[in-house]
């Protein structure tokens, strides 16, 4: 007999703004999601069981899919007992047959990832499956965490965590005040509980434009700070400095042996360079340009960078390894350089909130150059020195100064003028068709996701197609010719692409006049956001800046009867500009389009869409042309 | 004990087997090879592509060996083609021993790097592809060259296939095919070049060399993957097997478990009380077999995993699970229950592979469709958004085997039987707001035939992104500033009985983007109405036989109301007539028309496509007639003041 004395400490929190689910509309929902955690301390060594427990129905038999289910582990984890069955109005059936399954594709070419994969057996309309299961928790820096919400919408979801009286938990949770929740901390002799409890969460699904579902979705990081054996407290992730601190007794494994290949390919890079921004853009472009990214993930292995000789000889690695030998060649030439740990854009987390190794999923290098901190990140080969990769801006960097000392900075949003598309066009008009000559001007991420586009997404199919897709340019019947995608062997600040274009019947003759729009390219017209289908942000993969310069040729039998008055509407977050310039026979347009945001919270969705359609109203505009008589 | 018997087989098979592969070797000192400029400038280019297959039989066990050796040499030009070849992964299905593997690269100044045989991993049961072993090219660079040389001791099986054109060049290709005396047969596909027979250290045997093989290009209306050159080959024990002994005893193997001479009790019992519970008597099988249908795929579920009862009745009717053959039987039980006659179908997707009924390939036996002679009507067994209906569209126009229940057996094309199947009808009335700032489009459409099951299918089983995706398709797509104020959908569920049930649509739509000023009139960019339509490109000539989905058609009939004070030019643009006629038969065609009515300008259009392949020759016909509707798209109208 156990006694429990039970503290109800908190408070049930009714969020009346919040949707209302309807259960039994749904073709399928979690009936309960729960998960207790169990951690117990002996002496030193913790023993942590993760018991889940799922049980979902089956309204309708139109999503049967469900019925294939797994359980994800890896190297840190074990997975024990598992009882899986579904229940119908008379019978239960088990599942008898799981299978284990070593997990491949995607970025990783080699991971620890497995799953066991299992299938519910009958299930049709009104039954309802159980899933139940131990994760054995190996290591105590990865607690993990609890998401209340899931793909479908769940009934009641319930997260404990039991901890002994000697061990200290730390938690954060992340948007709980939009759903029903109650919360208590329970004592009982040995142990401390803590429950929370939330009912009727909606769904929560990922798609592709939208901002991270971690921002929307109600979850809760719980993490070891420390434990108390023999009057003494030990710690293990109390702070940033105690995950700084086993960060650098994994680097201090990396193997540092025969780096001699490496350093003469470094000294060998730098001999004739003077300054460290020289050396540091020269070691960084070797690096994307001769390691090719493969990522082997096993176990410490996913945490320790392998050696830089080792690295150097085959020639590829993943992103720590990138990091790594950055590391061993800049500092050989004399350019102090950092192991640094960040997250990607997904993982909208602080090492301040939350010192678990939940916050971060890359590493790259970082330098110091006049005061100013460079992030190299190789793992992207073709993005500009100077620059990070695009997809951790804003998040903050934890560079490892020297095994005590850390610094945590955040990595600036590269501003919108680095990131710049020049669109020159002359447009000369030969009965109702129009010709045009057109050179592209890519820098910054725009030219880096150009590049990864034209290199790894454009299908063996004509580079016509490619481009026609690409831009819509015209009125969807536009022919290529001459097309030249560029010199992609060299590195460069910009990247240059042109071809000529004609677009038949586009320009509109009636009587005398013809009508022509200048505005052959409409980008963001298709802008408007949806609201009923864009739940959450939506996500800018970076800020930049289009300009389009378009030179018209009036023909000589013809006079520019009239033209469009300027168009201004520049924001501090977006923002165009449409202006008309006539010099000799030429009407010069001048189109800017700036995108100053990474993200669109749901409240900006109106002014952006009013923003949009004012551009789709600007686009509409046309020049007339008058025949000489 | 153990130990002194696997000593002596050692003994004997060192002694007993000499093959090919223990002398086979690359070259000691790698070199770097020339290439031409246009080989240069593809991300990578195979130099050498060479398979060996030996089947070789034991003359102390009769036991038949089989080794196969890979052995590819493969300069990568670009990052790309570093990352599409430094990537090595050798699947482990039926192979009894890895008898060596060996990769090294060779870069631009020479200096080679060798695999260390350590950094092979290990992984075991991926997807549905099984075990593998992986490892990564070290040493790889922009010009570099990987070799890779490995050879796979693997369980006899009497068939099998080898792929011999890829994505990326390849300047020689070779492949050895010893049987070492035994009865083989090879044949090559997608090329004019045979296998010859030489002596290789006097040893007949079967060889071919191809030299310069393009890369398989991609394009619209085609099935690359089945069209890439590969080779088959089978080899026996006995010597006497023909191609219809194969197929036959086959057929008998597999045949019986369709037809069961015993219903299942459970089937009889579920057939009473479930499927055919309240229905009147005299319901056509049209319905019998769709209710049967309905049934299966609301209560079973086909998946794929290695657990071997999913092919037993009894535990197929228990847990409502099978694999994909294993409801095969489920679905025969069921049919004899209801007295449906019915053929098994046994085939291969059209866009993997085309079956070929004079030469055996189990790679063709891949997918099953159960034929319903009597309504000249098909079952997709594990398609759970298919339901029954013309052969489906990834099986259309392969050939395939049928067998009855007397297990007998012919080869025929499946095709379709009603070539008016699949239709879609759209009925419009365009009107404009005063101003001419806003153009409204009412809409009525019918989805009939692949297009009215695979509607269904998507809206019921997709979600969120996908599911507004395909909203935005159903009411038309690419108009910028689209805002649906009505969207009605009919005959919605997946589980219909009645044949050929249109799917309707009903949407009003508005958009101001479709309308632009010019001076004092107002062009209308009608065409955008009929969606985003697919436009066909080509530089070079085409490659690939055209294959559409399915023969299908469109009909619209679309009214746009004139407003007082205007009238209309540029309607010259709506006027498009395309046909592609071949023998005195037009095989597809394109017409829009328009005539004027009072206040009303009322357009039709026709779109059919009657057949589902067409012969290349006919691509720049065909291409006509498709990018006619691309044309339309673009299509605009001017308001002017009268």
């Amino acid at each position: 007999m156990k006694k429990i004395l039970i503290l109800i400490l908190f408070f049930t929190q009714l969020v009346s703004a919040q949707k209302v689910v309807d259960f039994e509309s749904e073709d399928y929902y979690y009936m309960e999601r729960s998960q207790h955690l169990k951690i117990t301390l002996n002496k030193d060594t913790f023993s942590i069981v993760n018991n889940v427990f799922e049980k979902a129905k089956y309204n309708t038999a139109n999503k049967l899919y469900f019925a294939n289910d797994l359980i994800h582990f890896d190297s840190f984890t074990d997975i024990e007992d598992i009882d899986a069955y579904t229940e119908n109005a008379t019978n239960k059936i088990k599942v008898d047959h799981f299978e284990t399954k070593d997990q491949f594709g995607g970025s990783v070419f080699f991971s620890d990832q497995q799953t066991i994969n299992f299938v519910f057996p009958a299930v049709t309309k009104n039954v309802t499956t159980t899933l139940k299961y131990k994760e054995i928790i190996k290591d105590p820096h990865f607690l993990g965490s609890f998401r209340f919400g899931t793909y479908v919408p769940t009934k009641e979801a319930v997260y404990s965590v039991e901890v002994p009286k000697n061990v200290e938990l730390g938690y954060k949770t992340f948007n709980l005040d939009q759903i029903d929740l109650t919360f208590e901390k329970t004592e009982t002799k040995k142990t401390t509980i803590y429950t929370w409890k939330a009912t009727n969460i909606g769904d929560f699904r990922k798609d592709e434009t939208s901002l991270s579902i971690l921002k929307y979705l109600p979850h809760i990081i719980v993490h070891i700070k420390n434990y108390e054996v023999k009057k003494e407290i030990k710690p293990i992730l109390n702070d940033v400095t105690d995950l700084y601190s086993w960060y650098v007794s994994l680097k201090n494994q990396i193997d540092k042996s025969n780096l001699e290949d490496v350093f003469s390919i470094a000294d060998d890079l730098t001999k004739d360079l003077k300054t460290d921004a020289e050396k540091t853009r020269v070691i960084f472009n070797w690096v994307q340009d001769n390691i090719t990214y493969v990522a082997f993930e096993d176990g410490l292995g996913g945490f320790i960078p392998r050696g830089a000789a080792s690295v150097c000889n085959k020639r590829y690695g993943d992103c720590k390894d990138m990091a790594n030998i950055l590391y061993e060649m800049l500092n050989k030439v004399g350019v102090k350089a950092y192991h640094t740990w960040i997250g990607t854009r997904d993982r909208p987390y602080s090492y301040y909130e939350v010192p678990t190794p939940i916050v971060d999923n890359h590493m790259i290098a970082s330098v110091e150059i006049n005061g100013e901190i460079i992030f190299l990140d190789a793992t992207d080969s073709y993005v500009p020195y100077g620059m990070p990769s695009s997809f951790i801006q804003g998040k903050e960097a934890l560079i490892g100064i020297s095994d005590k000392e850390y610094k945590i900075i955040k990595v600036p949003e590269q501003l919108k003028e680095k990131n710049t598309s020049l669109i020159k066009t002359t447009i000369s008009l030969k009965d109702n068709s129009i010709n045009a000559l057109e050179t592209r001007t890519m820098k910054g991420y725009e030219m880096v996701d150009f590049i990864y586009d034209v290199k790894f997404s454009k299908k063996d199919k004509t580079a016509e197609e490619y481009l026609n897709n690409k831009y819509k340019i015209g009125n969807n019947k536009t022919t290529y010719k001459n097309i030249n995608l560029g010199d992609l062997s060299t590195k460069n600040e910009s990247y240059v692409i042109n071809y000529d274009l004609e677009i038949n019947n586009y320009a509109k003759r009636i009587g005398s006049k013809i009508y022509l729009n200048l505005n052959i390219e409409k980008p963001l017209s298709k802008g408007i956001i949806l609201k009923e289908n864009q739940r959450f942000g939506k996500k800018i993969d970076h800020k930049y800046v289009r300009d389009y310069i378009t030179t018209f040729m009036i023909p000589e039998d013809y006079t520019l009867k009239s033209f469009p008055e300027n168009i201004i509407n520049e924001q501090e977050k977006y923002g165009y500009s449409i202006k008309f310039h006539k010099k000799d026979n030429q009407l010069i347009a001048s189109k800017r389009i700036y995108m100053n945001i990474l993200s669109l919270e749901n409240h900006e969705f109106d002014e952006y869409n009013l923003f949009i359609k004012s551009l789709i109203k600007a686009y509409k505009k046309s020049i007339i042309l008058e025949k000489i008589k | 004990m153990k130990r002194i018997i696997s000593i002596i087989v050692l003994l004997i098979s060192t002694q007993t087997f000499s093959q090919f592969y223990k002398t086979y070797d690359w070259e000691t000192i790698p070199r770097l090879h020339e290439l031409t400029i246009d080989e240069l400038n593809e991300s990578s280019t195979a130099i050498l592509k060479k398979n060996i297959v030996e089947f070789k039989q034991s003359e102390i066990t009769n036991n038949i060996r089989v080794y196969e050796t890979t052995h590819n040499i493969i300069r990568v030009n670009d990052d790309k083609g570093i990352s599409r070849h430094n990537q090595v992964y050798i699947p482990m299905h039926r192979v009894k021993k890895i008898k060596g593997i060996k990769a090294r690269t060779i870069n631009k100044d020479g200096e080679i790097t060798n695999l260390d045989e350590n950094n092979i991993k290990k992984i075991e049961n991926v997807d549905e592809y099984g075990d593998f072993q992986i490892f990564a090219i070290e040493g790889a660079e922009n010009g570099s060259e990987i070799e890779v040389l490995y050879t796979l001791e693997k369980e006899f099986s009497p068939f099998g296939n080898e792929l011999l054109q890829q994505d990326y060049p390849i300047k020689r290709c070779e492949m050895v095919f010893i049987t070492n005396g035994l009865t083989g047969n090879i044949k090559t596909y997608n090329t004019d070049q045979n296998f010859e027979r030489t002596y290789l250290e006097n040893n007949l045997i079967e060889e071919l060399v191809l030299t310069d093989i393009p890369k398989i290009i991609e394009e619209d209306y085609a099935t690359p993957d089945a069209n890439k050159i590969y080779a088959s080959y089978q080899c026996f024990g006995n010597p006497n097997l023909t191609q219809d002994d194969i197929w036959n005893s086959t057929i008998t193997n597999i045949g019986s478990d369709f037809f069961p001479e015993v219903i299942n009790e459970t089937v009889l019992e579920e057939t009473k009380n479930a499927i055919m519970k309240d229905k009147a008597s005299d319901i056509s099988e049209f319905e019998k077999a769709s209710f049967l249908e309905n049934y299966i795929k609301s209560n079973f579920t086909v998946i794929e995993n290695r657990n071997p009862q999913l092919e037993d009745i009894d535990y197929i009717l228990k847990n409502k699970s099978a694999s994909d053959f294993g409801i095969l039987k489920a679905y025969a039980h069921f049919l004899n229950a209801l007295a449906i006659e019915y053929q098994i179908v046994v085939t291969a997707s059209r866009f993997e592979h085309k079956l070929d009924p004079d030469f055996y390939n189990p790679t063709a036996l891949r997918e099953f469709l159960i034929y319903l002679p009597n309504i000249r009507q098909y079952i997709s067994p594990n398609r759970i958004d298919y339901r029954l209906s013309e052969a489906p569209s990834s099986i259309l126009g392969n050939n395939g085997v049928f067998i009855n229940e007397k297990l007998q057996y012919y080869f025929a094309k499946i095709s379709q039987y009603d070539p008016n199947y699949s239709r879609i009808k759209r009925v419009m009335d365009i009107s404009f707001s005063d101003d001419f700032d806003k153009a409204t489009v009412e809409e009525y459409q019918e989805y009939l035939g692949h297009w009215g099951i695979q509607n269904r299918a998507f809206m019921a089983l997709t979600t969120g992104e996908q599911k507004a995706g395909f909203e935005d398709y159903l009411t038309g797509s690419g108009i910028e500033d689209k805002n649906v104020t009505k969207l009605e959908l009919e005959n919605t569920d997946m589980n219909q009985t009645e044949y050929n049930l249109p799917y309707i649509v009903k949407s009003t739509i508005e958009s101001s983007a479709m309308l632009e000023e010019a001076g004092e009139s107002y062009i209308f960019q009608l065409g955008k109405i009929i969606g985003i339509q697919s436009e066909l490109y080509q530089e070079k000539d085409r490659i690939h036989p055209i294959e559409m989905q399915y023969p299908n058609q469109y009909n619209y009939t679309i009214t746009v109301t004139i407003p007082k004070g205007y009238e209309l030019e540029g309607l010259e643009s709506l006027v498009i007539h395309k046909k592609l006629e071949v023998d005195e038969e037009v095989l597809c065609k394109w017409d829009s028309d328009y005539t004027i009515n009072d206040s009303e300008l009322i357009i039709t259009i026709e779109e059919s496509y009657y057949v589902n392949e067409y012969p290349k020759e006919h691509y720049k016909g065909f291409r006509d007639v498709i990018n006619a509707a691309s044309d339309f798209n673009k299509a605009a109208i001017l308001f002017t003041e009268k």
